[in-house]
């Protein structure tokens, strides 16, 4: 009988252990996309800081025979606490790895290979590590008070870690279903847009890191003390593909889904074989759960990639009329409704600010250049855009439009030449920061959150949510709740105006072509630009739908917005921009209204139909 | 110019096609035909489905309605590799060369189908046709200038002795002096040697000098199609481009 | 002076043995662009069917090595076309394919496990006489590998620069769409490109062991780092940059192993592949648009 019930505590600790952490890497993999192959460095950095810390200096430790540092005997739970914080300070060195340049498979390889490494080091490096051997008799918390051998003790421990792990749960869930939750689930479907909406990537990457890597580092303390050891053995590179097994079977990106994950993988699979009887070959059982390890991940990817418990969708609430969320997109754009645009007040909605009737200089280049490999895409471009105007930038193919909007926005560096915004040089700024200024840009390609319902894409673009930063996260929903609540009725008003509210909570993802179309456009409305960079916003849209976007992007203008569109659809720039720049071979060929260019010999010949 | 460098042409036609990414059509019901000794063009505004088209005839976008032959050839949806061989040759307008083989290295993935004796040979009338390769054979094709590689990339199709020549914009980002001496000597020069040239152009006017039929394409059909010098009467024929007039518009109402 | 040299002489032969792995490695990135992490468990099953070829089936080493060498080959060819090619057109994000290569490592590498044992094996052979010349020391056996290695990669340098599937695999690797459009028959560029390659990977795996003398069915797992770092640091996908990739991560490593601590020498290996993933993941030779 005790032997049962000593099992059963074993099991309940290690279940706790393997839930915090699964919890922790599924915040990292399922929610931000950030691949961290490394995690087990984190853990084992933890229990590694937990055990040196709750024992005594090594020489006068049982004997002396296992050399590591510290060594300060704390009390529990500072220990636990060190762990903790250690495992957070661990993401610093790998910052590096995970800016947005990065390849997201090459930065996992680099985590990989640290994990890989940083085990190495430890197997030899006896002074800090005590090499292969480890570090033994680990000291249990209050040791000295209660005997850790006994059963009640094992069962309050369990109770403890099960508490932690609850209390975990409930710290990710807070950042997870927060607006900085969106945020990062945005990030990971797509950065580069996520990045041109103002979010920082870098930041919001590391922040992860730290964050993972403090539940990471508490989980290795709480099983150090609890099996008074630590191995390098045991922190191999590969534990960390039990755990990415474990959500991939359980569910990324879904919390309830990494702790069954963690049920089921690190813990029931290492049960399960215990009850093996021994077979000849003592390393066959270990090496077959191996193997299973791997034909687990390759026929969950192949057969069910979101696991057992996909991740949910998330039905914003609000007070407008209830919508029935549609699966798929309406093929025919041309019955898309905008009904209501015409009394929709873009400058309350929007929070539009200044003059309309300024028409000042606020955005200009000089002498704009790119090159790429000896090519020359843009050369010297110099313009100027006006306040309050939809300026359109035309020219063939090739003729640098693209590029030259990028450069603006700053999604590509220029190899000479500067940007000026509202008279200051912002040339060095990065394009996340140009974004919170107020310069928001579209994408030619499909560049919706893929699996963020339509809803969730239009309120993530809303700027200055204070529930879009990791401290508003942590302070919960009655610091950002109400403000939420009302992002999410502007971007209802928003989506109504355009006439799309039924597809409020569908995935954006599935929608058709026209539709994905208006969501980036009210997306970046959302965004509150000052400036609106458009890179072919009409490309693929009905010509009846196309005259009423440009509708409403003129009601935009008069209402002080300044607007740059590169367009191919000469009806369109004919209709709604003025001044006209139009580029060719990558420098600018003349600028005028289009009237005025269609009188220009010189650009007829050469671009409209020469 | 060598009389060997294109084989007699064959017909290709296409009847009712219906082409796109993810089963959403750009163009549909296109009906176009191209014939030896001929310079076909089709012409239209961004946006209207040109490349689209060329795409979709040489096994880059699937088609997902209607049929396209060359010649008794049936090659709908047929793949890349197997259209080259029936001796149809493309040339996208961007991504046209290899740029980490040398000049030399990209005619001879060119002649990728012929004999390992044929190539010199034909190497040396391709070089013939466009002399200043001549220097630049061990250059990397990435370091070339825009118009050394639009030469280049017809170099490369030129390897192949093509019956058709499909040409995706060929003058994109060349200088105008370029560009006429391209079309007028080259394309035209292909055509007035036997073969079938089908060709896309944004610079309309310039591909009118040279064509015998052409296409305008808007909002994915064929709006207007007929002999250059009877559409550049055509008072649509300016305003398919311009837009602007309720004509262009009306086209693609439905 | 002599540390340098001897060391320069490690250096050398774990050149040559990187090399051939690492060459291997970056074509089959070039051609599928995918890091197949599951590199290491087909170089160990490879190295294990030539040892017991040798051993168990009392074949000459010669031809032992031989079924090395096809081990790879088939392995390397099978997993592209049943696991590698399915998954890809599914359009999944290149971090799942990443993970799948992790998992079937893992099967490759326990399953080897589960069959072989978990205890080391050793070639007992003698390792012919040591030579020593320039203060460098070789034995016979090293000598052979570093043999092999330079002829294995002169004839990749054939095939690449002088054939026609050479020429056929690299344009592959830069413009799938217009190789095809030239008649290119891609499917089979790549498939060739696998075998070829999974022969390099096969070759390595052999020598790897037969080099170290002493292995076991995980000895691989470690090797990923050094090919990793020689890789980056020459360009991904480049197999000349792999070359001389390889050559300066094997000497490095030996010279800071004669210099510094013989355990830690992979650290800089580690240090270069995160130094250029960091400022330069396109390689010291490639360039951004190369990735």
């Amino acid at each position: 009988m005790p032997a049962i019930a000593f099992y059963v505590a074993t099991i309940i600790v290690y279940g706790a252990v393997d839930s915090m952490a699964c919890l922790a890497l599924n915040v990292q993999f399922g929610f931000a996309g950030l691949s961290n192959f490394g995690f087990i460095i984190f853990q084992a950095g933890g229990a590694y800081v937990a055990a040196v810390l709750s024992m005594g200096p090594w020489q006068k430790s049982n004997g002396g025979f296992q050399q590591y540092v510290l060594g300060w005997h704390l009390v529990w739970p500072l220990p636990w606490i060190g762990a903790a914080l250690f495992g957070g300070l661990l993401a610093l060195p790998f910052v590096f790895l995970v800016g947005k340049r990065l390849r997201g498979d090459f930065a996992a390889v680099g985590l990989l290979v640290s994990a890989v490494l940083l085990n190495q080091l430890v197997n030899n490096f006896v002074p800090l590590f005590n090499g292969a051997a480890g570090i033994s008799i680990v000291l249990a918390p209050f040791s000295g008070k209660w005997d850790p051998q006994g059963l009640g003790y094992q069962f309050a421990y369990g109770g403890v870690a099960v508490v932690l792990c609850v209390l975990v749960y409930f710290l990710l869930r807070r950042v997870t279903e927060s607006p900085y939750g969106r945020s990062l689930r945005a990030m990971r479907d797509n950065d580069v847009v996520a990045d041109a909406l103002g979010k920082n990537v870098r930041v919001q990457r590391t922040s992860m890191l730290i964050l993972g890597g403090m539940i990471a580092g508490l989980s290795g303390a709480i099983l150090v003390g609890f099996i008074n050891l630590w191995a390098p053995g045991a922190w191999g590179y590969a534990e960390t593909i039990v755990l990415f097994a474990a959500i991939i079977v359980g569910g990324a990106g879904n919390h309830k889904g990494a702790v069954l994950g963690a049920l089921l993988v690190p813990l029931g699979f290492e049960e399960v074989t215990r009850f093996i009887p021994p077979l000849s070959n003592p390393a066959l059982v270990p090496a077959l759960e191996w193997v299973a390890i791997g034909l687990l991940i390759i026929g969950f990817l192949w057969f069910r990639p979101d696991g057992i418990l996909p991740e949910r969708r998330r039905i914003l609430s609000r007070s407008a009329t209830s919508s029935v969320s549609v699966p798929s997109g309406d093929e025919s754009d041309s019955l898309i409704n905008l009904g209501n645009l015409d009394q929709m007040d873009f400058r309350q909605l929007l929070r539009l600010e200044g003059d309309p009737s300024d028409h000042g200089i606020i955005l200009a280049s000089d002498r704009l250049t790119r090159d790429f490999h000896g090519v020359t895409v843009v050369s010297e471009v110099s313009v100027e855009f006006q306040r309050g105007r939809i300026t359109g930038l035309i020219g063939p193919n090739g003729a640098g439009k693209s590029t030259t909007l990028a450069m603006l926005a700053g999604t590509l560096a220029p190899t000479s030449g500067r940007v000026l915004y509202e008279g200051r040089d912002i040339t060095s700024m990065p394009s996340n920061e140009r974004a919170k200024s107020g310069m928001i840009r579209t994408f030619q390609l499909a560049s919706e959150f893929k699996k963020l319902t339509v809803l969730e894409n239009l309120v993530s673009a809303i700027p200055r949510q204070s529930g879009d930063s990791f401290a508003g996260a942590l302070r919960g929903r009655r610091y950002w709740g109400r403000e939420d609540v009302e992002n999410i009725e502007r971007a209802s008003e928003m989506l109504e105006g355009f006439g799309l509210t039924q597809y409020a909570d569908s995935y954006a993802g599935g929608l058709s072509g026209g539709q994905r179309r208006l969501v980036e456009i009210m997306r970046a409305l959302l965004a509150q630009p000052t400036v609106l960079l458009l890179d072919e916003p009409m490309a693929g849209v009905h010509p009846n739908l196309a005259h009423k976007i440009g509708d409403q992007l003129t009601r935009l203008a008069a209402s002080g917005m300044t607007i740059v569109m590169v367009e191919h659809e000469l009806a369109i720039m004919d209709a709604f921009c003025d001044p006209v720049i139009v580029l060719a071979e990558g420098r600018v060929l003349a600028q005028g209204t289009m009237s005025e260019l269609r009188a220009k010999k010189e650009v007829v010949e050469a671009y409209l139909v020469g | 110019m060598s009389v060997e460098l294109t084989k007699q042409g064959l017909v290709l036609s296409t009847s009712g096609l219906s082409a796109g990414y993810d089963g959403r059509a750009i163009v549909s019901d296109i009906a176009i035909e191209a014939a030896p000794g001929k310079v076909v063009s089709v012409v239209g505004p961004n946006g209207s489905g040109k490349s689209t088209l060329l795409k979709s005839l040489v096994g880059v976008v699937k088609v997902l309605e209607g049929h396209v032959t060359v010649g008794e050839h049936e090659i709908t949806n047929l793949a890349s590799e197997e259209v080259a061989m029936i001796g149809v040759g493309y040339v996208p307008q961007i991504d046209d060369v290899f740029p980490p083989l040398s000049v030399k290295e990209n005619l001879e993935i060119g002649g990728y189908l012929l004999s390992r004796r044929e190539i010199p040979s034909r190497i040396e009338m391709v070089l013939d046709f466009f002399p200043r390769l001549k220097t630049m054979m061990t250059r990397k094709a990435g370091k070339l200038s825009g118009g050394e590689r639009k030469m280049l990339a017809m170099g490369r199709v030129l390897m192949l002795s093509p019956s058709v020549l499909v040409l995706d914009e060929p003058t994109a980002n060349l200088a105008p002096m370029v560009a006429t001496q391209l079309l007028e000597e080259f394309v035209r020069g292909f055509a007035d040697h036997g073969s079938t040239v089908l060709l896309v152009e944004q610079r309309a006017k310039a591909a009118l000098r040279i064509s015998d039929w052409t296409y305008v394409l808007g909002g994915g059909r064929v709006v207007l199609a007929g002999a250059p010098k009877d559409l550049e009467q055509n008072p649509l024929f300016v305003e398919s481009f311009l837009g602007g007039s309720s004509t262009a518009r009306s086209v693609h109402d439905e | 002076m002599s540390v340098f040299l001897s060391s320069l002489g490690f250096g050398l032969i774990s050149a040559a043995v990187l090399a051939i792995a690492t060459v291997g490695f970056t074509m089959q990135f070039a051609v599928t662009n995918v890091l197949n992490l599951a590199y290491g468990s087909v170089m160990i099953n490879s190295a294990f069917i030539t040892y017991f070829l040798n051993y168990h089936a009392h074949l000459n080493a010669w031809v032992a090595m031989i079924g090395g060498v096809c081990t790879g080959a088939i392995a390397s060819y099978l997993l592209n076309r049943f696991v590698f090619t399915p998954f890809q057109r599914r359009n999944l994000p290149p971090i799942t394919i990443v993970i799948v290569a992790l998992g079937v490592d893992l099967c490759g590498t326990f399953g080897l496990q589960a069959i072989v044992g978990g205890s080391y094996f050793s070639y007992k052979q003698s390792l012919g006489r040591e030579l020593h010349f320039w203060g460098m020391y070789f034995s016979t056996l090293q000598l052979i590998i570093i043999g092999i290695c330079v002829v294995v990669l002169g004839l990749i340098h054939w095939l690449l620069k002088y054939t026609r599937l050479g020429k056929a695999m690299r344009a592959t690797s830069a413009n799938a769409t217009l190789a095809r459009n030239s008649g290119v028959r891609t499917q089979r560029v790549i498939s060739s490109t696998w075998l070829i390659s999974g022969a390099l990977c096969g070759l390595a795996g052999t020598v790897f062991a037969m080099n170290t003398g002493v292995f076991e069915a995980t000895s691989a797992q470690l090797y990923i780092v050094l090919m990793l770092a020689a890789m980056f640091l020459g360009g991904p996908g480049s197999a000349y940059g792999a070359m001389i990739g390889a050559v300066t991560i094997g000497v490095a490593t030996e010279l800071s192993a004669g210099y510094f601590n013989p355990q830690y020498k992979e650290v800089i290996a580690f240090v270069v592949l995160l130094g250029m993933l960091t400022f330069r993941p396109y390689g010291l030779f490639g360039s951004e648009k190369t990735i």
